[in-house]
């Protein structure tokens, strides 16, 4: 059983249906035995790239590159991938044994290898007891872990998941995320994975490339797309995000000064970035929990007073959205222990975030 | 509102329905039941004729055979068909249907009468295979049982994609997939995934053209030449030209005995409802 | 189906075979009735006509359509009428009961005509309704119900059951709801199975043979002889014409059923 995994790599990936472009010049590359997620809304091509890589769709142009070897062409029965499909696609009318060992039939397994493999595969999901079961006796975690045993049993070369958690409840799918990533741990396989479900994305993943209307926008590590997205779209659908919009009235070393209207904020210009024209418009994304509500002796590098126009208790803290001159309204959360404010609407504060609290991003392209 | 009032309301649709029913469909059946142990004389006598008359056995085992070979033959035929239609993109299936749906609505003497056509001595096929030299005398192909097999078995084909093509419709595709995806090739994808889930359809298809195999009259008529009889015909003259009512209702009660226990013991792997709501 | 298998070689050839089977044979009547002889034959020189004008001609086989067309209504206003409402009291009460009544009405497609056609034989005599117009169409009418109840029943199905109790709640009565609110929901089943009644009516042959003779001579019965004497072309024409009139019914069906899907 060979523990290293392998590298896949799409080069200009594209996908049209007619006049419709699913996949536009997607080119990726997943390192062995890395845990990568494809993110995105639904429509934006993730699931056709996915299924582009299984080999169930063909590509109107690019290529899928194996350890740097053209599978393009190849079928999907000769590629050699797990995959877990949505709603997993367990074998009705076999039991779970029969269903793990599915694949090992079609490789032409002997029995007594079959069964070898089918109880390892199953210790591995920690599901060994359950072998005479039908799919339809398990429940909808038991079923996904079957799913992965099946997928793994065989020793593939990449693993594919099509959204493995969406069909399961909010409790459940937390307690599969940690699962998934500790049987990622254990097999040291590279796994490709589809979802729509950023937290998600977040928290399994070792890279993340966000697509939008077929396009990749950035791929990255979860920290790095999140403290620093590229675009609009990419701050909005990380995470929660404020967007201010200016104009840099000056900019010298690494600091800057962005006017929108009457208000200066002061931005620290992210490292590597290049040094914006004085004049030109400038968008900053600065994440609600990075805003302070200041009391009356606080200060911070930017402040900014605001009313409250609403706010909702969430239990662990409060959700506010401030109405700010020239900024429009902003979104800050609060924590409910010892919150120095009791929110009200209407209620005067005061905001304040540090220099590298923001950081400029794209607008999106049409 | 009176509850009860309003139930009887409903209760008066009802009323025409079961009324006509009984007075005119259940009452002569039951009639043909009674008079199968009445006539000529009260008693089993007509039925112990099934164990003693030779012309009454051969009709039943002739009938037996060739339904037995039409619901073989239709399953087979049928499964191709649905199979083809179940995989088939969503603009290719509605001309597959047709070609189901089509004769479906055609009246069984003109389909027939197309069979005569085609298949007598003078007829298209055998002008075709005798002028292309495959044969030098024209073959037997009508008036006999391979005529009344193929009408039989062209009329049943329709019955029998109907079932089946429902059954396949529930198949999730994404378990053929599944099945490809991890290496297995189109004939065992076929073998263990598709077959044992497309297996209530077929059984359910089986029964129901055997049913209807079993008490057809028209086609058989036609194309067996009077030479070849099946059940439904030989009670037909039993009753029109013979006047034995008491053997023609006897065997016109075997096999409405024959159908319902067919049925009753397909009733526990069948959906009966399904069923016949599928064949409208 | 993304992603499985197409049909392999096989079992496409088998459904290509299986097709042509089913439709070839069937359009074989065309070129048939156009023969310009006069034995059953295709056409030698020319195409002719005649065969047709032989049939739309002549007083018996346009009394006989007649005939066949007049009980075929009949028998239809019969069973849409009994069949709509028995299958509407069957959904609202649904209850055990009301399943068996079903399941009765479905014993004319269970049972072979040829077992009812002999029992009307004998039944019928008594009655003074053998040969006779009322006769036939009842036979048919009665034996037509199943139809209407399965298409109705399929729409009473799909139909919200908190309409009808919202119309009785609003002080509707048991006439008022049913005709205002639960017939005009489903009046394409009920079409449907009008459609189907008839051409039950109209195609039926095998309770004619037994209840029938020389007064009531529908379109079947005189096909049916015509097939059983002499093999005659015209036979061919006769089919021409009944293969368009249910191709037109059929595709009355099919635009009612997309409505009904709309």
């Amino acid at each position: 059983m060979s523990t290293s995994g392998h590298a896949l790599a799409l080069d200009g990936l594209t996908k049209r249906y007619g006049s419709f472009t699913a996949v536009d010049n997607v080119s990726l590359r997943v390192e062995s035995g890395e845990f990568l997620t494809l993110l995105g809304p639904s429509g934006s091509g993730k699931t056709t790239i996915l299924m582009a890589v299984a080999g169930f769709v063909a590509p109107s142009a690019g290529t899928v590159l194996l350890d740097g070897r053209d599978i393009t062409p190849l079928p999907p029965e000769k590629r050699d991938f797990g995959m877990v499909f949505q709603g997993y696609a367990l074998f009705p009318h076999m039991n779970v044994a029969e269903n793990v060992g599915f694949p090992l039939r079609v490789r032409g397994l002997s029995r007594a290898d079959r069964d070898a493999k089918v109880r390892a595969a199953l210790d591995l999901v920690q599901l060994g007891q359950f072998t005479d079961r039908l799919p339809k006796q398990l429940s909808g975690g038991q079923q996904q872990r079957v799913a992965l045993a099946r997928a793994l049993v065989f020793d593939p070369n990449l693993l594919l998941l099509d959204e493995p958690l969406s069909a399961l409840d909010k409790k459940l799918r937390a307690e599969l995320q940690e699962e998934l990533k500790a049987l990622h741990q254990r097999v040291g396989r590279t796994f490709l994975n589809v979802t729509h479900d950023q937290e998600e994305a977040l928290s399994l993943s070792d890279r993340i490339a966000i697509l939008n209307h077929g396009k990749l926008i950035q791929a990255g590590a979860p920290a790095a797309l999140y403290e620093r997205p590229a675009t609009r779209f990419v701050a909005d659908f990380l995470g929660k995000s404020n967007f201010l919009s200016g104009t840099v009235s000056e900019a010298s070393g690494a600091m800057m000064v962005v006017a929108a209207g009457a208000t200066r904020i002061t931005q620290a210009l992210p490292e590597g970035a290049a040094r914006p024209a004085p004049g030109a418009s400038v968008l900053l994304s600065l994440r609600p929990e990075k805003i302070a509500v200041l009391g009356e002796q606080d200060s911070a590098d930017n402040v900014v007073t605001g009313t409250i126009a609403g706010w909702s208790y969430l239990g662990a803290g409060y959700s506010l959205r401030v109405a700010v001159p020239d900024l429009g309204e902003i979104r800050a959360v609060l924590s409910a222990w010892r919150a120095p404010i009791a929110p009200r609407d209407g209620l005067a504060i005061r905001l304040g975030w540090s220099a590298d609290a923001a950081v400029p991003v794209a607008e999106d392209a049409a | 509102m009176n509850g009860m009032a309003q139930q009887r309301g409903w209760w008066l649709l009802i009323a025409p329905a079961f009324l006509l029913m009984v007075a005119f469909y259940v009452a002569p059946i039951l009639q043909v039941l009674a008079i199968s142990f009445t006539e000529p004389e009260l008693g089993f006598g007509n039925y112990e004729r099934l164990f003693t008359n030779m012309s009454v056995q051969r009709v039943i085992i002739t009938t037996l055979r060739i339904c037995a070979i039409t619901t073989v033959l239709a399953l087979i035929l049928g499964y191709a068909l649905s199979y083809t239609i179940a995989l088939a993109a969503p603009r290719a299936q509605v001309w597959w249907l047709m070609t189901v749906l089509v004769p479906l609505w055609i009246s069984v003497l003109v389909r027939a009468f197309a069979w005569v056509t085609l298949l007598r001595r003078q007829g298209l096929v055998n002008t075709w295979l005798t002028s292309a030299g495959i044969v030098e005398q024209p073959l037997e192909l009508v008036w006999n049982e391979f005529g009344i097999i193929v009408g039989m078995v062209h009329y049943m084909v329709p019955f029998a994609v109907l079932p089946m093509l429902s059954s396949m419709r529930e198949i999730d595709p994404r378990l053929l997939a599944a099945a490809r995806g991890m290496g297995a090739g189109r004939g065992l994808a076929f073998r263990s995934i598709f077959l044992p889930l497309s297996l209530p359809g077929v059984i359910a298809a089986g029964v129901l053209v055997f049913i209807f195999s079993l008490g057809f009259y028209i086609t058989p008529a036609i194309l067996g030449g009077g030479k070849t009889l099946m059940v439904a015909e030989w009670i037909g003259l039993q009753i029109l030209d013979l006047i034995r009512w008491g053997l023609g209702t006897m065997m016109a009660t075997m096999l409405v005995v024959a159908i319902l226990v067919t049925l009753a013991v397909f009733s526990r792997v069948l959906d009966l409802r399904r069923l016949f709501g599928s064949g409208a | 189906m993304e992603g499985a298998y197409k049909p392999g070689p096989l079992g496409r050839g088998l459904a290509w075979a299986t097709a042509i089977y089913l439709v070839l044979p069937i359009t074989i009547v065309l070129p048939v009735s156009l023969t310009d002889q006069r034995f059953l034959s295709l056409p030698q020189e020319t195409l002719s006509l005649r065969h047709f004008a032989t049939v739309l001609g002549s007083a018996e086989w346009l009394g006989s359509i007649w005939q066949s067309f007049l009980i075929a209504i009949v028998a239809t206003v019969i069973a849409v009428g009994a069949g709509t409402l028995c299958a509407i009291g069957c959904w609202r009460i649904s209850r055990r009961s009301t399943d068996l009544i079903r399941a009765l009405m479905l014993l004319p497609i269970i049972i072979p005509s040829i077992v009812y056609a002999i029992g009307l034989y004998r039944y019928f005599g008594p009655l003074g309704l053998l040969d006779r117009f009322l006769g036939v169409a009842l036979a048919h009418g009665v034996t037509g119900i199943p139809y209407v109840v399965i298409t109705v029943s399929t729409a009473l199905a799909a139909f919200d059951p908190r309409l009808e109790q919202a119309a009785r709640g609003m002080g509707a009565s048991l006439r008022q709801t049913l005709a205002w609110v639960i017939l005009p929901r489903i009046m394409p089943g009920i079409a449907s199975g009008a459609i189907f009644a008839f051409i039950h009516s109209w195609d039926e042959l095998v309770m004619v043979l037994f209840i029938a003779s020389r007064n009531i001579f529908t379109l079947p019965r005189r096909i049916w002889d015509g097939i059983n004497e002499n093999l005659d072309p015209a036979m061919a024409a006769v089919a021409v014409l009944l293969i368009i009139f249910t191709s037109a019914l059929l595709l009355l069906d099919l635009t009612l059923r997309r409505r009904r899907n709309q």
